[in-house]
């Protein structure tokens, strides 16, 4: 399979250069790869997306899926998993629906702790409805249901993942697709609920909050929960200045949905192959430990 | 032969526990009970009563009337004094609260005396509910030997089982395979909840507490698309909630189940107490025309039969399914010796992922799951949701049963009602030149509503809420008003005696 075999012939209907068109590309290359590398087959992969420009990318992936109403992807798909534990998840939602909308589900999924994969394209901004401010617009931003400027500091999502009990929080740029499709990998590789948060221009609305490209740094994956505070902390989605970490921010190995839930853990299939790799796993969770104590 | 026994007190004293007991003990002596739950919204304290009717032949309501009070506390008395019978007994839980723990054993003692029950039977029974039941049995012979023998009931040769509409919807569900139950606890759905939750690894289901009505209706959609059977539940409230979840299902036509437990609104309303008042969002809860069917039993049986079919149709035509039910039937104890029908057994057939590449959306779709706005596709698919409908209809009218006639068949005087004031209206008719029409389904209404109300000359209205529901229903399919209305909205289901008196005054 190559990535072209997961297009479908609907119309690309994003602006010219919006970069949801290199996260559908990234989507496309990882879970090709993965398929091929029979990691999962076509028909165990599914989708869920929601309301905004982001979720179009329901429309141009020839893979199972709902596609879910504002805000709804989260427990669509958790619904999914909780059907059929076996089923390999992503949800894409824009940072409107899921931190404004979809809060309450965004807060108990990391609780949950379903072994799947959320895709946040944060811009900053409700594009598609003409850009009004969502809950991580900066400070002062303008628009039209907002003309005084939002007058609220944003939230920081990553903070309050890492309250909420993420196991697994990472960072990436749209413009930048082998850092992207690298973290989608760890993502879906991750056994547990992971939160990708795209850091994403829009090229037509809140286009102030946009080229932070050069403020980005990668990080080496942090599994200290300390560590990732400070780095959570060093963004606020409102200054205009300073430094943006990028990458895995986070992660941890902690029971799954699928596995609390003695249902769901029955209809696991029990593969012997991944035996090394756990082991390999475990000796990480070990030195995480160590790290701490230190 | 007919009795009712009313238990008070405050809550947390143990008074459905002495129901319970003495349940258990007339049913094994072949008596009909039905137990009404008066209670508030609170753990400890206030005032809570349990109105226990016993009969010897079927009986699905209470009467106002009791010839036995067993009063837990003064305001008990001061409560219930009115609503005794003439030489009326009342026990104290003052006199036997030496018994401590075994309180309620000495005073269902007391009772199995008054009925002239032989104390083996209850003996049976404490040996049956406690594992080291010796000193249990000592307090039940105290309360036994303290009473007088009243009722003399003899044993009767009935096989009486008994349920709640909690238990029975749980029932259902298990006769039909569910495979996932998700929801957010309300009052009163919360009883079929527990009771499905109770013995999910048994029954293999899971049961799932989501973080609220949106959130467990949106999952249970997700669920039932990766092919499990799936049912949410809740009460009015929970159920406003979940309105974009419903709308979402016209659409996406992903098979839905959703009980609904009605209880007071609007608002918070009374929240432990029963109305027949969420017909209306029953039927239309959610934007946009899409098709469902709106189920309404009026007893344990039918619970069971009704769920069953919901669930059936939900995957058959791929639609939403609300089964209807409320507090006073979610709650109650029933009896009988009837069983359900055979369950309409179905497979999940259709495509599902993990074995297939199938998409659903909330938003009009080409034949592949995605998006259209073309005018020609939305049209078709608006045809088709609709021709989906008029199949179902056409499907349910052959299979299953609609409407139920009791009473006198060629009687020119009609009732009309549904749901749990059902059993008050079958009560209450018993004697009377009338007949009782039962309408199962209120989406779709059965043709034969109509030819009913042609054929009578009297036509009365019963439900539990202000407006009239059904009757607006009714005639908003037939055109018929009908204008003798009984109309209950305090939050009491109507009693048998006191509904058969409206009836009266009316005929």
């Amino acid at each position: 399979m190559n990535p072209n075999d997961l297009a479908t012939t609907s119309e690309n209907t994003w602006c010219p250069g919006c970069p949801n068109n290199m996260i559908l590309a990234s989507t496309k290359k990882v879970v090709s790869d993965m398929i091929n590398e029979r990691k999962f087959k076509h028909e165990d992969f599914a989708i869920t997306t929601d309301i905004g420009c982001n979720s179009k990318i329901f429309d141009y992936l020839k893979v199972s899926g709902v596609n879910a109403l504002h805000g709804r992807a989260l427990p669509l798909a958790i619904g999914m998993k909780i059907g059929n534990p076996k089923l390999k998840v992503m949800a894409f939602v824009g940072d409107g629906a899921i931190y404004a909308e979809g809060m309450a589900h965004f807060i108990h999924a990391f609780k949950y702790n379903a072994d799947m994969t959320l895709v946040v394209h944060d811009n900053q901004s409700f594009s598609l409805t003409t850009g009004q401010p969502t809950p991580t617009s900066q400070k002062g931003y303008l628009s039209k249901s907002e003309p005084l400027g939002v007058f609220d500091q944003p939230i920081n999502p990553l903070k309050l993942a890492l309250a909420s009990g993420a196991t697994f929080i990472a960072r990436t740029n749209a413009r930048d697709m082998e850092h992207m499709q690298e973290v989608f990998r760890k993502a879906i590789e991750h056994k547990g609920f992971s939160y990708v948060e795209i850091i994403q221009d829009c090229l037509i609305f809140n286009v102030e909050s946009n080229s932070k490209d050069k403020r980005m740094y990668k990080i080496k994956d942090n599994t200290s929960k300390k560590a990732a505070e400070k780095i959570a902390n060093q963004y606020d989605y409102n200054a205009h200045k300073g430094k943006i970490p990028m990458g895995v921010i986070y992660k941890v190995n902690l029971p799954t949905l699928e596995e609390k839930w003695p249902q769901l853990k029955k209809q696991l299939p029990k593969r012997k192959i991944t035996s090394t790799k756990k082991a390999s796993k475990k000796v990480k969770i070990s030195k995480k430990k160590k790290s701490k104590k230190k | 032969m007919s009795l009712t026994i009313l238990i008070g007190g405050k809550a947390g004293q143990g008074i459905n526990k002495v129901s319970e007991i003495m349940s258990n003990v007339l049913g094994n002596f072949g008596y009909y009970t039905f137990n009404y739950r008066d209670y508030q919204s609170l753990i400890r304290g206030g005032h809570n009563f349990n109105a226990l009717c016993i009969s010897s032949t079927p009986i699905e309501s209470h009467e106002s009337k009791a010839g036995i009070l067993v009063a837990f506390d003064e305001r008990t008395i001061k409560t219930h004094k009115k609503y005794l019978i003439d030489g009326a007994v009342t026990i104290t839980a003052e006199d036997f609260k030496d018994e401590g723990r075994n309180l309620n054993i000495a005073l269902a003692g007391c009772l199995t005396k008054i009925l002239g029950i032989p104390f083996i039977e209850l003996k049976k029974e404490v040996k049956h509910q406690l594992k080291d039941s010796a000193k249990a049995i000592i307090s039940a012979e105290k309360g036994f030997e303290s009473q007088k023998d009243i009722y003399k009931l003899k044993k009767l040769n009935n096989k009486i089982s008994r349920l709640s509409g909690s238990k029975a919807v749980a029932i259902g569900s298990k006769n039909s395979g569910l495979g996932s139950y998700i929801a957010y606890p309300m009052t009163p759905a919360t009883g079929a909840l527990h009771e499905l939750a109770a013995e999910q690894l048994k029954q293999n289901r899971i049961v799932y507490q989501a973080e609220n009505e949106i959130s467990a209706a949106t999952m249970a959609l997700g669920c039932s698309f990766a092919g499990k059977k799936t049912m949410t539940g809740t009460s009015g409230g929970g159920f406003d909630l979940m309105g974009e979840t419903l709308s979402m299902q016209g659409i996406a036509e992903i098979p839905l189940t959703v009980y609904l437990a009605s209880r007071v609104g609007p608002g918070s309303g009374v929240p432990t107490y029963s109305a027949q008042s969420d017909l209306d969002i029953a039927l239309r809860n959610g934007h946009g025309e899409f098709p469902r069917f709106v189920l309404a039993p009026g007893n344990p049986i039918e619970c069971i039969e009704k769920t069953s079919e919901a669930l059936f149709l939900a995957e058959k035509f791929r639609t939403l399914s609300v089964l209807l039910s409320d507090k006073h039937l979610a709650e109650s104890e029933f009896s009988s010796t009837a069983s359900p029908v055979k369950t309409p057994k179905f497979e999940v057939k259709r495509k599902i992922p993990g074995t297939s590449i199938i998409k659903a959306s909330s938003y009009e779709a080409d034949k592949f799951g995605n998006v259209t706005e073309s005018a020609s596709l939305t049209e078709q698919n608006v045809n088709k949701r609709t021709k989906k409908y008029e199949d179902a209809k056409k499907f349910i009218q052959k299979n299953f049963e609609m409407i139920k006639i009791h009473g006198k068949k060629n009687s020119k005087n009609l009732i009309i009602g549904w749901g749990s004031t059902s059993g008050a209206i079958k009560d209450a008719i018993k004697g009377l030149d009338a007949k009782f029409l039962q309408v199962l389904y209120c989406k779709p209404l059965s043709p034969q509503i109509k030819k009913e109300i042609k054929k009578a000359t009297n036509i009365i209205l019963v439900e539990c809420n202000v407006t009239g529901q059904l009757g607006r229903l009714i005639r908003e399919k037939t055109g018929i008003k009908i204008e003798n209305r009984l109309l209950k909205y305090n939050g009491r289901p109507f009693r048998s005696d006191e509904l058969k008196k409206y009836i009266e005054e009316i005929l």
